[in-house]
């Protein structure tokens, strides 16, 4: 195949910039953080939520029941795609509550952290048991309620423990973000997918989304490193 | 002299899954007591301390302190632990918090809790008032210190616990920072920034490297000359002959020979105990 790569990156900037085309990867690149960021946000409240629920002990009724509810919650996010959940979302259940919207966005948002949090809670589990039992008997036996003594001893240190796991979930939300098209959300992958579209050059413009990707996920690994030496000089 | 009752244990039974640890434990704990409990590693005496707070929930029998029995669970165990200060063996600091911040973090965070409770009730009591005529009207309760101030004085008051034991200076490291010894004499300033009516030692020496054992054993040398009510499960025979004024020796779940601490070491009447005592001393 004989591609003249000089005349597609003159396709590609005259569609970028002459034609106004970086408003749209501007507005895509926004909504794809905005979708990881919001989502995470959601799905680290739900995941700590589902998390203290079932790490509590379980000597009562109401615990158990809960319990039950949130490995329910848990296995229907981790046992779908989040695709089809999206799909289900945006194409079922809103016409079905007779809701009409002009963008995909807020669903996305929603079903981003709904999903996120089933997977957060069970990275949180694992962080929650990974702090010393010790921390919650001391926290107990000053008279601070379970509740106090999760949120402001056990959670912190939890968090801390399972920081990187927490960047590789936002990670793979960041690329997860690139299905959101399908829901009549402009994303990064659905900005530079119109970009082309005029001009039918796919070539340079999906390199491009790919490189944006990488640098989106390098800054976020970044920024975890830089984060867990910062909160690693509390410790040792 | 008469002494007040600070706790009463009561046929105090413990049972994991089949395992019988507590086998009917009975004490009596007067204010200003020190009650060393010894005993051979296994034996339930660490159980029957972490039974007294609830820590454990006891299986049976009976824990009388403030008048309600700990043991029964519809009572509110916060409310009577924040009276009962507990130090462990590996201390537990909170480890995300600073020197200070575990000092303050439960007396403001009760302070808090109850100053809220105040609030909301006030807020019904204000409501019922619009209905009634102004000689009806009922009083609001009194709230108190503001939020800052609860903060300043909790603050202040653990600057000074700690003055009083020479680590002010540490007052803004974090736990990981400072030395085993340190750690233990800021998890006994913790305990007392509540103003317990009792602390309970859970083997506050074990966990320390020799040369620091001292230290922690002159603090609640202090500890006990000023009075405080202390249970301590204790390897230090020292300090259980030279401060506890009750020595209690526990083998198999049940309490074998209670004494004052000189009877205690010097006439042995219980054959385990002599035979104990030959070991470790």
């Amino acid at each position: 195949m004989n591609v003249d790569m000089k005349l597609l990156w003159d396709k590609f900037i005259d569609a970028l910039i002459e034609k106004n085309g970086y408003k749209v990867v501007l507005e895509g690149l926004y909504n794809t953080i905005q979708i990881a960021v919001l989502g995470l946000l959601i799905g680290i409240v739900i995941g700590t939520l589902i998390a203290i629920v079932r790490v509590m002990p379980k000597y009562k009724v109401l615990p158990r029941i809960l319990d039950k509810i949130c490995g329910c919650y848990v296995e229907l996010f981790r046992g779908t795609p989040m695709m089809v959940q999206l799909l289900i979302s945006y194409n079922v259940l809103l016409p079905l509550m007779g809701i009409s919207v002009d963008s995909g966005l807020p669903v996305a948002i929603v079903v981003f952290g709904l999903n996120s949090g089933a997977y957060v809670s069970e990275i949180m589990r694992s962080g929650i048991n990974s702090v010393d039992i010790g921390q919650m008997e001391a926290g107990r036996a000053m008279g601070l309620t379970y509740t106090t003594t999760m949120m402001k001893i056990v959670v912190p240190q939890a968090v801390k423990n399972i920081l990187p796991t927490l960047g590789n979930e936002f990670i793979v939300l960041v690329k997860e973000t690139s299905i959101t098209g399908y829901v009549a959300t402009i994303d990064l992958t659905r900005a530079f997918t119109k970009l082309a579209g005029p001009s039918m050059s796919y070539i340079i413009p999906y390199l491009m989304l790919g490189v944006s990707y990488l640098v989106i996920v390098l800054l976020i690994s970044w920024g975890v490193r830089s984060l867990e030496k910062r909160l690693k000089k509390s410790e040792r | 002299m008469e002494k007040n009752l600070i706790l009463s244990v009561k046929n105090l039974t413990k049972t994991f899954d089949k395992l019988e640890v507590l086998k009917g434990i009975d004490l009596d704990v007067y204010e200003g007591d020190v009650v060393a409990i010894i005993g051979p590693s296994g034996c339930g005496k660490s159980t029957f301390l972490r039974c007294l707070n609830c820590l454990e929930d006891p299986t049976g029998g009976s824990i009388i302190f403030h008048n309600e029995d700990l043991a029964d669970m519809k009572v509110d165990i916060n409310v009577h632990r924040q009276k009962i200060g507990m130090v462990f063996q590996q201390f537990n600091l909170f480890n995300n918090l600073t020197v200070l911040d575990n000092i303050t973090l439960a007396p403001i965070t009760v302070a808090k809790k109850n100053r809220a409770k105040l609030k909301t009730k006030n807020f019904f009591i204000k409501l019922g008032n619009i209905f009634k005529k102004k000689e009806a009207k009922k009083p609001l309760y009194d709230l108190g210190k503001t939020i800052a101030e609860i903060k300043k004085d909790a603050e202040n008051k653990a600057l000074e616990l700690l003055t009083a034991i020479g680590l002010e200076d540490k007052a803004s490291s974090y736990p990981s920072q400072i030395s085993g010894g340190q750690k233990q004499r800021v998890a006994i300033v913790r305990a007392l920034a509540m103003n317990p009516d009792v602390i309970l030692f859970d083997e506050p020496t074990s966990a320390l490297d020799p040369e620091m054992v001292g230290e922690v054993l002159s603090v609640m040398t202090d500890l006990a000359k000023r009075g405080m009510t202390m249970i301590v499960v204790t390897h230090e025979m020292g300090f259980a002959r030279e401060v506890a004024n009750r020595v209690i020796f526990i083998d198999d779940g049940v309490i074998v020979e209670e004494n004052e601490p000189n009877e205690f070491f010097k006439n042995p009447k219980n054959p385990r105990l002599k035979d104990f005592l030959s070991k470790v001393l």
